[in-house]
């Protein structure tokens, strides 16, 4: 969509963020993750990873620890040591085995079109994008600044 | 419930045609192929196998492996050990050990499982529940 959609954000096993990250482009995440994360592009969660947090990606890959809902707007992968607790709404899923998941599963081609229609709404309103990258913000208690944590 | 036995101590053990076999190694199998249709409630000592355009509906708790092949509709609350479906299921289902989902499946409801798998192709819409059995047996 944009030329910077190039860019990659990586949490390392030791790295933390408590907050709301939006990013065009990719998230790879190995250590602890909370509140809610949106990326226009991939969101890998590997092994070492913790993750207590809304997810929302294009394609979304799961082998470390998520607990929250994962939306995919082109599939999701859980692998045979990912974990989800929480809502998954994806067009296509693929789970190996030895994945866990629990909480409610909605796929198939009607979720395919909703987020097809999505595209083709942020497509017509390119203006938008950058705008209002997170229209449904209802989650007021999620808005914390990002600041370094104090030990 | 015990018709589907009843029909398999009158037929001769290797009618595969008829779609039910008796196994030397004591494993009992029902196959519902093209054409076949079961209704009602099943309760069943071995493995259960809908091939084709093969239909069933009702509820079948049975001890072994429950299959739903690629074209075959299933509406039922199934229990079974193994389950692995490559066509068309609406109900309730529990999987003892594992859920496979194969490329053609399509499942509607909610399920309970040990292991769960799925591959790129299926469809799924309903809730998962994976891991304890404590009220497996009991509803």
């Amino acid at each position: 969509m944009t030329e910077n959609e190039t860019s990659v954000v990586m949490l390392g096993p030791r790295d933390r963020l408590i907050g709301e990250l939006y990013i065009e482009g990719n998230l790879r995440v190995s250590g602890t993750l909370e509140g809610q994360i949106e990326a226009t592009g991939d969101v890998d969660v590997t092994e070492a990873a913790t993750v207590k947090a809304t997810v929302a990606g294009r394609e979304v890959n799961v082998s470390g620890q998520v607990n929250g809902a994962v939306t995919a707007s082109k599939k999701l992968v859980i692998g045979r040591s990912g974990s989800i607790v929480g809502d998954v709404r994806v067009p296509r899923l693929i789970m190996q085995d030895g994945a866990s998941l629990s909480g409610n599963v909605s796929m198939g081609p009607k979720v395919a079109a909703e987020f097809a229609q999505a595209a083709a709404a942020e497509a017509a309103a390119p203006v938008e994008v950058a705008a209002a990258p997170q229209s449904a913000t209802d989650g007021e208690t999620a808005q914390e600044k990002p600041k370094p944590k104090k030990r | 419930m015990d018709t589907q036995h009843a029909v398999a101590d009158t037929a001769p053990l290797e009618a595969h045609e008829d779609g039910v076999e008796s196994r030397r190694d004591g494993s009992n199998k029902i196959t519902l192929g093209p054409g076949d249709f079961l209704e009602g409630k099943l309760t069943y000592n071995g493995h259960v196998s809908v091939q084709g355009q093969g239909q069933a509906q009702g509820e079948f708790r049975i001890t072994g492996n429950f299959e739903v092949g690629n074209g075959a509709t299933v509406k039922a609350l199934i229990e079974g050990s193994n389950v692995t479906i490559k066509g068309d299921v609406e109900g309730m289902l529990t999987a003892r050990d594992k859920l496979t989902l194969g490329k053609s499946a399509k499942l509607n409801g909610d399920v309970t499982v040990k292991r769960l798998q799925i591959e790129d192709g299926a469809s799924f819409n309903g809730h998962v529940r994976m891991g304890s059995f404590e009220q497996s047996s009991g509803s």
